[in-house]
């Protein structure tokens, strides 16, 4: 690793991470630097537009979006610790921007250097034994916009079976969507639930001792119905199995 | 037109979520469609699966971009087999066409074999009130008829009801009693119907393919009720949506595989009936007359708006409905109009009218689901975030409908994120106004919404006590 | 002679048009398959028949395989003795005392009238007009027995079309019905099929007969509790005979 120029990487936690979140960002800090990265952390940075855009305030989005297309212009790779964050600035940014003559080619050259954390470890880095060891049984939850605007499916599964002494199980309708969806959440709470409830029965139904995901806001979703019904399920996001911790 | 109950989305909604029944019915069943329809691709392999999708999809979208030239193509073709083409702006006018024609011939009984254009028209009142009795053969739409109800599911539109409804139904409307068990049931209809399908005049069916080319209507069956239909009657009138085009008579070799392997697993349905102009001279039997009524209905619009106009595309295949974790829980009839599930969250808002459905593009988690197993790819999820942008922003007053409270919440939460400081000042007033609401380290709950609606089924972790940015520049930041 | 019912063409096509944005005239892009002339058809059709006599022998145990799958009983006569050994047993397990045909050349190939006549059956050619004496009303049949004009093996499926002496209720009235079917009928693909009958629409010089019925095994129908029943109004029992090569 010592003879190739050093890989530099622009985290951007995702307002989530920041706010409510932040170990998760120290972990993936960790294990970036772990794997020889040098990281920044833009100060600038705040919510990439997501929950704005999925509402149809698309003028609004845009607004945010030509702030993180600024904060991140000189970066060679940006990471972001969310596939759905992560898909919209690699994929609704250039739609976002796209008949903006001077935005549009600085959208699609951010959406080149965003990789969501797991698809940049095995992706970019070429690596999945990232050196962690956890004892534990886990089940990993793929969220929709990693697994479907991304195309991010293999990627997690690989960097946990890397992880040492860790026994990964699959959860069944895995790639069933949690309920979570931004605000759909809280506008139709009750079909939420109902899918949520589907997502903990198949859970329980693991046996795992912990969930992991790649997103933080499904896990706070699932997460927050497994201390609500009191199951014994920790919700853990992946960065912080890969640092051991969770 | 059908009755437009689009409005009542969120009320539905809530009280499908109630029906005990109903969500059993529907956790039993919706799986069973799509394990079906992944063996069928299996069956047939994944890449040739890819290969029919990327055709379906290119013949759709050129037809679509050339819908006015496939029409006159069709117009004259149907013309040239001896059938007559009738074209219908609205469901009034596509009701008056078929009325004219029972009218004018005197026809009494008229055979009917799956339309959801003729759902679209509430035909059926209709002709009963002119005189002309409609029976619906397709098993399903039978029930629904018997039932007066619509239609639950684009392929199963008796979706909702059990056996032991069924049961019930058939002894009160056809006087069948004591049926137990569901071959004992389609055997009564069977029953009750051959002799409808024997001695009916008139026989209305809808289309699953028009081939310009050829002048061609095609049907996709397994009952039998479809060829009954397009073979007993002497007036055989089918109806429409212009957007069910193809131009080659060789495109069908592409949605033959593509439809029913889609829709319900199959490698081919027991029937496929191509039906090309009256019966000739030379021919034993069928229709001496062919009315094909070609039906526009609010399509035009979608037509118009590039973003929404690879909906047309839909083959009605129902996979989009049956992988949708939405539909799942909420069933057909919430979505209030003819098209449910995710591709009715796209076409009815723009059929209906958007302000008399707003909620319905906002009813999806955009989980892309649909989007992977369509067999046309039909980007749904983006359809459907083009019509909340409408709904958010249209500078057309009447298609813009949105909360002066979720609007302020925009305008807030824009605000507070284009500010680090403001971010970080509001970060600390949220953690001296959490204290009350913690317990634990969680808040169990915010007695106002939205929040009130997140944690009535959910705890909500706190604001963490340092922020990131602020652990980056107080220490991570400096370490190695 | 046209009535005008509903929206004249003109206008309906106008606005569509409108919609549309175009002109009017030809595709904005050339559709491939509309532009082949007859000569080219011609060729790619017999360069199909050629293939399809090639395989023959392949494709008839495809068929074979295929239909079986899709719930069709089926009989590879190994002879015309076979054959009629085989409508024999059929008729003696169906009882049917009344059958009825279509009158097809194959019919002269596999004699089936004086075999079942001659075991006490009814049989009777349906056509428009029923001569009198001694016949029985053809819904009442308890078997239908046809030819077909193609047999597709990638689908199992037997190809109907109409000719004079070929009644369309042959097949769908009874409760059983036999198709009888001759190796140099059958194809490989749809794709065979729809060029073969897309040449003759041509050759024609447009048109191709009023209808072409794909019969693939018994009616069904799932519509109550997703439960298959087979036999819905069409036959609950069909029968496919290949017969042997000449």
């Amino acid at each position: 690793m010592s003879q190739s120029p050093q890989i530099k990487a622009s985290l951007f936690a995702t307002c989530l991470v920041d706010q409510l979140f932040p170990e998760v960002g120290e972990s993936v800090v960790r294990v970036l630097r772990r794997q020889g990265v040098e990281v920044d952390f833009p100060p600038d940075q705040t919510c990439c537009g997501q929950p704005l855009f999925n509402s149809g305030f698309r003028k609004d989005a845009i607004h945010l979006g030509r702030r993180v297309l600024k904060s991140f212009a000189h970066s060679q790779y940006v990471v972001v610790p969310s596939g759905s964050c992560a898909a919209m600035m690699k994929v609704f940014y250039p739609e976002l921007f796209d008949d903006d003559p001077e935005l549009g080619p600085q959208a699609k050259a951010l959406s080149d250097k965003v990789y969501e954390f797991s698809q940049f470890l095995v992706k970019v880095l070429d690596v999945t034994d990232v050196g962690a060891s956890y004892q534990g049984k886990v089940t990993y939850h793929p969220a929709c916009h990693l697994l479907r605007e991304l195309g991010v499916s293999k990627e997690p599964e690989a960097l946990l079976r890397g992880v040492t002494g860790l026994d990964y199980v699959e959860l069944p309708e895995g790639a069933t969507c949690c309920g979570f969806g931004g605000t759909f959440s809280v506008k139709y709470p009750g079909i939420s639930e109902g899918m949520l409830n589907d997502k903990l029965d198949n859970v329980v139904k693991t046996g795992a001792q912990v969930l992991t995901a790649c997103d933080s806001s499904c896990l706070m979703h699932i997460g927050g119905a497994l201390t609500r019904r009191g199951i014994d399920v920790k919700a853990v996001h992946l960065a912080q199995l890969l640092t051991g911790e969770g | 037109m059908a009755e437009v109950k689009t409005q009542e989305f969120q009320r539905a909604s809530v009280k499908a979520l109630a029906d005990a029944k109903l969500q059993s019915l529907l956790g039993r069943s919706m799986g069973t469609f799509d394990g079906a329809r992944q063996e069928a691709i299996e069956e047939l392999t994944p890449q040739r699966w890819e290969e029919m999708r990327e055709k379906g999809r290119a013949i759709k979208r050129h037809t679509l971009d050339n819908l006015d030239y496939y029409l006159e193509l069709l117009y004259d073709r149907v013309t040239q087999n001896g059938g007559q083409v009738h074209f219908a702006r609205d469901a009034q006018e596509a009701r008056n066409i078929v009325g004219q024609i029972a009218r004018s011939r005197g026809l009494k009984l008229a055979i009917k074999s799956k339309s959801m254009v003729s759902e679209e028209m509430s035909l059926n009142p209709y002709l009963e009130e002119m005189g002309v009795e409609p029976v619906e053969t397709d098993l399903g739409e039978y029930i629904i008829q018997l039932a007066q109800e619509t239609p639950f599911h684009i392929i199963a539109p008796a979706m909702h009801k059990t056996k032991e409804d069924v049961s019930q139904l058939f002894e009160e409307k056809i006087q069948r009693p004591n049926l137990k068990n569901i071959e004992e049931m389609a055997g009564a209809a069977r029953e009750v119907l051959r002799e409808k399908l024997v001695n009916a005049d008139m026989g209305i069916t809808g289309a699953n393919f028009l081939v310009a080319e050829t002048g061609t209507l095609v049907l996709v069956t397994n009952e039998g009720n479809g060829r009954f239909c397009t073979s007993v009657p002497r007036v055989l009138v089918s109806i429409t949506g212009m957007e069910k085009l193809i131009p080659s008579l060789e495109d069908l070799g592409v949605f033959m595989r593509l439809l029913p392997r889609a829709a319900t697993g199959q490698r081919i349905t027991s029937y496929v009936t191509h039906v090309s102009g009256p019966r000739r001279s030379d021919d034993e039997d069928g229709p001496e007359e062919f009315h094909l009524v070609i039906v526009d209905n609010g399509r035009s619009r979608l037509l118009q708006d590039p973003d929404l106009r690879e909906s047309l595309y839909c083959i009605r295949c129902g996979a989009c409905l049956n992988i949708c974790p939405v539909y799942h829980k909420v069933g057909g009839h919430a979505y209030g109009w003819v098209y449910p599930g995710p591709i009715g969250a796209v076409v009815s808002p723009v059929m209906v009218g958007l302000n008399k459905a707003k909620d319905l593009p906002h009813a999806s988690s955009l989980c892309g689901a649909c989007r992977d197993v369509c067999p046309i790819k039909i980007n749904i999820p983006r359809m459907l975030l083009k019509l909340r942008t409408q709904l958010a922003e249209s500078s057309d007053s009447t298609q813009r409908k949105v909360s002066i409270g979720e609007k302020l919440m925009a305008k807030g939460y824009r605000r507070l994120m284009s500010s680090p400081k403001l971010l970080s000042l509001t970060h600390r007033l949220g953690r001296l106004a959490q204290r009350p609401l913690l317990r634990k380290g969680l808040i169990r709950t915010i007695p106002f919404p939205p929040f009130s609606r997140w944690t009535r089924s959910r705890d909500l972790p706190p604001l963490a006590s340092k922020p990131f940015r602020q652990i980056w520049a107080e220490k991570l930041g400096k370490e190695r | 002679m046209a009535e005008l019912l509903g929206t004249s063409k003109e206008s309906f096509i106008a606005s569509v048009r409108q919609s549309l944005g175009r002109t009017g005239g030809e595709p904005d892009e050339r559709y491939a398959p509309l532009q082949e002339d007859l000569s080219s058809l011609e060729e790619r059709a017999s360069n199909t028949l050629e293939r399809l006599k090639k395989d023959r022998g392949r494709l008839v145990e495809e068929l074979a395989r295929v239909a079986e799958l899709q719930g069709w009983k089926v009989c590879q006569a190994a002879n015309s003795e076979a054959t009629l050994d085989y409508i024999r047993e059929l008729l003696q397990e169906t009882k049917a005392k009344r059958v009825v045909r279509s009158d097809q050349e194959i019919f002269r190939q596999v004699p089936v009238d004086e075999l079942l006549e001659g075991m006490g059956a009814q049989v009777q050619v349906m056509a428009r007009e029923q001569s009198g004496d001694g016949e029985f009303d053809p819904a009442s049949a308890e078997l239908g027995i046809t030819g077909v004009d193609y047999a597709i093996a990638e689908t199992g499926t037997a190809v109907l079309l109409p000719r004079k002496g070929i009644s369309r209720l042959v097949s769908l009235l009874p409760p059983v019905h036999l198709a009888l079917v001759r190796p140099t009928e059958v194809l490989e693909s749809l794709d065979d099929l729809y060029l073969l009958r897309r040449l003759e629409y041509h050759r024609n010089g447009g048109d191709m007969g009023s209808y072409m019925n794909f019969i693939t095994g018994p009616s069904r129908t799932a519509d109550i509790e997703q439960t298959l029943v087979i036999g819905a109004h069409g036959p609950r029992e069909t029968h496919m005979v290949i017969l042997a090569q000449e």
